[in-house]
């Protein structure tokens, strides 16, 4: 079986005029025509931007700007390379370090330099193959479908192929995502049984996480690192852990360490800022926003939200006398994200707070009065988080009332995003509003838990009308409730079924539809939703 | 800036000049028109670059290892797909030389470790054995009491006595053997030491029970 490589389009990623011209010479030799290139990383963006690739081969080393890791991250985070694709990084020994420190996403193959044109065809010529024998696995993942990617995966692991221990951690991985704790736990320690791997351990360690068993975790997080003191993801995984147990302290110590080994890794500066912030350290946070605002300028993390922290940070931090160099940052704001109604929104808010430090009253209402109107616009069925962002700004200006009623609202609208709402209870700390804020959030969640089961239990046993008087009355309330919105159009689609279609009723589905759509418009449910409605707008 | 890091910055601007260098003859050797293709002077020459940009990365390896800057990237990898890429990245020079280069393995074989540092353990016992070899190479991976052993047979002299001597201590002798500087064994006892599982640890062997006859270089990994 060869896979014919001259037949696949490539694009070649390298600062070096050179090195470009190599890699073109060897492609064309193996009889390859499409090959196009980028000097920069920009550049390759915006060549992935209009066209499909079947390879990239990109250095690591891209000279200022993007390193090939941003390139990666920003080209997978953005869905301009899909699974199939096949990545290529480039590296040479003095990147080595760098390369392996990143976890977020990682390439197919490494590739070090030198390597003969020989090597590199075998090498692609294996990894076409392996692509094309794990496609029906990354359809299945594009859509969501982690049980069929997974039975897809079982099939190739019964033939035992070469690649078993890849698809076995392949495998492991998609059941933790799924939450599928036991057989994910059952593989990690079949790996264990065999070998010490560390990724395996890493993974033992989540699944106890995922069971909320926080102090065994815990123990098999630190005893990773006291054998591996270089496993970055170990560092972030052991304050989670310590923050889910209320260690925040501790939690910042361990992420400050990570952040001194990785300093690159944006996302990692900003958990650590977040938590230095509810810990009251500003000059820790100052530093850990500074530092992901100035590593985000080429990163696909480039958030307005990482500037307003900063400025939040600044204006907290008793040690940074300037006080003006956060209306400066929110200039600087305005310029990097011009036309973008969020960042507006954020840098009223921010600006609110600034305002606040600096004394000025009027001006920080002022700022408040129109971040409401932005919120009015692009917050309330935006991104959650910029409804927590509001909910702090408000405490921040003394507005406890209206900041507890946005945190309730966060929640009621998020109560099964676990990830999200471990961001509110933080901000809520932050706020001191609250003493006890995990406990107060798991009761809503629970009682929207039960909400919604009832709901179901009353639909499965027939009693149609009521249920879906309780769930539209709950879609009123959490009108971005992904949950309540997809059941309440399922409801109504159920009793659509047994009475008929009138205007009224399939304008209210077509409304649910519309609010799951702007919460997640790859909604798997949504795809079933829109399939049944389909059949019946066409019966009647 | 000490100045073995002036010496390691400058060994990497040297081994990327000679990347070059290599890119360019393995250029101009592929392409018939420049009819160098098989030039024995040439191959002379691809090898001699070759070997000299293994050893300045090797250089550049130990300068990382002393200062405690190399991570173990351990991974698993099969080790039938491994040789033969192996073989892929130096068949068409043995060739040209009149070497058969060839590999033996269980196509379900894996072991554990750091694909970079044993490849370039590897292209150095097999540059060695290039050099000794009367015209044939083996590469072969077995499994064997808690290791995994990779072998570099040749159908050569053998390594003389000398060499023959245990290698686990970690500090280079003086002398030119057959490895010339010894800096290859070297790197390579480093490198196979920094493989570690329950309380085994790797290690490199040379003897002359080469199944072909010759000399046979094993790196075993736990």
């Amino acid at each position: 079986m060869r896979t014919p490589i001259e037949k696949k389009s490539y694009l070649i990623v390298d600062d070096f005029g050179d090195m470009r011209a190599m890699l073109r010479s060897m492609l064309a030799l193996f009889g390859v025509t499409h090959i196009d290139t980028a000097p920069n990383g920009k550049d390759a963006i915006q060549q992935l931007e209009r066209n499909r690739y079947d390879v990239i081969l990109c250095d690591y080393n891209l000279g200022p700007g993007k390193d090939g890791q941003q390139v990666l991250e920003e080209a997978r985070h953005r869905g301009l390379i899909s699974l199939s694709t096949v990545f290529v990084m480039i590296t040479a020994e003095n990147t080595r370090e760098m390369v392996l420190g990143a976890m977020e996403y990682e390439p197919d193959s490494y590739l070090s330099k030198p390597f003969t044109k020989d090597l590199l065809r075998n090498r692609l010529e294996k990894l076409l193959i392996k692509k094309e024998d794990l496609e029906p696995v990354d359809r299945a993942l594009e859509r969501r479908d982690h049980a069929e990617a997974i039975r897809e995966l079982d099939q190739r692991i019964a033939a035992r192929p070469k690649n078993l221990a890849e698809l076995t951690r392949l495998k492991a991985d998609l059941c933790l995502q799924a939450g599928m704790l036991d057989p994910a736990q059952a593989l990690y320690e079949g790996v264990l049984a065999i070998r010490d791997l560390p990724w395996a351990r890493l993974g033992v360690g989540k699944v106890l996480y995922a069971r909320r068993q926080y102090r065994q975790a815990q123990e098999v997080f630190q005893n990773l690192l006291n054998a591996n003191e270089d496993m970055t993801a170990a560092y972030d995984w052991l304050a989670r852990t310590h923050e889910a147990l209320g260690h925040l302290q501790d939690a910042q110590e361990v992420l400050a360490k990570a952040v001194a080994l990785s300093p690159k890794a944006i996302l990692r500066q900003k958990a650590l800022g977040e938590l230095a912030m509810q810990n009251k350290d500003f000059a820790t946070a100052e530093r850990a926003f500074a530092h992901a605002v100035s590593q985000g300028r080429h990163s696909v993390y480039k958030h307005p939200a990482l500037y307003a922290r900063l400025v939040e940070s600044q204006v907290a931090n008793p040690e940074h006398r300037d006080k003006g160099t956060a209306l400066q940052l929110i200039k600087q704001m305005e310029r990097e994200f011009p036309r973008d109604g969020e960042a507006q929104l954020y840098a009223a808010m921010a600006e609110a707070v600034a305002q606040q430090g600096l004394g000025n009253q009027t001006g920080a209402q002022e700022c408040l009065t129109r971040a409401n109107q932005l919120y009015e616009r692009v917050g309330v069925h935006g991104k959650p988080e910029l409804t927590l962002s509001l909910a702090r700004t408000v405490a921040h200006l003394g507005d406890t009332e209206r900041a507890e009623a946005l945190f309730k609202k966060a929640v009621l609208n998020n109560h099964d995003d676990a990830a999200f709402l471990r961001q509110v209870e933080s901000a809520y700390r932050e706020t001191g509003l609250a003493d006890n804020p995990a406990s107060m959030i798991e009761t809503m969640r629970q009682e929207i838990v039960d909400l919604n089961n009832r709901g179901v239990q009353l639909a499965s046993a027939g009693q149609i009308e009521a249920s879906l008087g309780l769930f539209e009355a709950a879609a009123e309330r959490m009108s971005s409730n992904r949950v309540i919105n997809l059941n309440a159009a399922r409801v109504l689609l159920l009793q659509m079924e047994r009475k008929g279609a009138d205007g009224e009723s399939l304008s209210k589905v077509r409304r649910y539809v519309e609010r799951i759509r702007q919460i997640d418009p790859n909604d798997p449910g949504l795809a079933r939703v829109l399939d049944k409605l389909q059949r019946i707008v066409g019966r009647t | 800036m000490k100045f073995a890091d002036i010496l390691a910055s400058t060994i990497h601007d040297i081994k990327n000049a000679l990347g070059m260098v290599i890119n360019t003859l393995d250029e101009i050797t592929a392409d018939p028109s420049y009819g160098l293709t098989g030039n024995p002077k040439v191959v002379t020459l691809q090898l001699e670059a070759r070997r000299a940009n293994y050893d300045l990365i090797q250089l550049l390896t130990l300068y990382k290892l002393d200062s405690g800057r190399v991570t173990l990237h351990l991974a698993g990898h099969n080790l039938d797909d491994f040789l033969d890429d192996m073989l892929v990245d130096h068949r068409s020079l043995a060739q040209a030389r009149g070497i058969t280069l060839d590999y033996a393995c269980d196509p379900s074989l894996e072991a554990y470790f750091d694909e970079d540092l044993v490849r370039g353990v590897l292209s150095n016992a097999i540059g060695n054995a290039e050099r000794h070899t009367r015209d044939r190479i083996r590469l072969t991976a077995v499994a064997e009491e808690g290791y995994v052993a990779i072998r570099v047979e040749d159908n050569g002299p053998g390594f003389p006595p000398s060499m023959l001597e245990p290698t686990d201590e970690h500090e280079p002798e003086e002398g030119f053997g057959r490895g010339r500087t010894r800096l290859g064994m070297y790197f390579s006892s480093q490198v196979a030491a920094l493989h570690r599982n329950e309380g085994r640890i790797g290690h490199i062997c040379l003897t002359n029970a080469s199944t072909l006859g010759g000399g046979c270089f094993s790196i075993r990994l736990p």
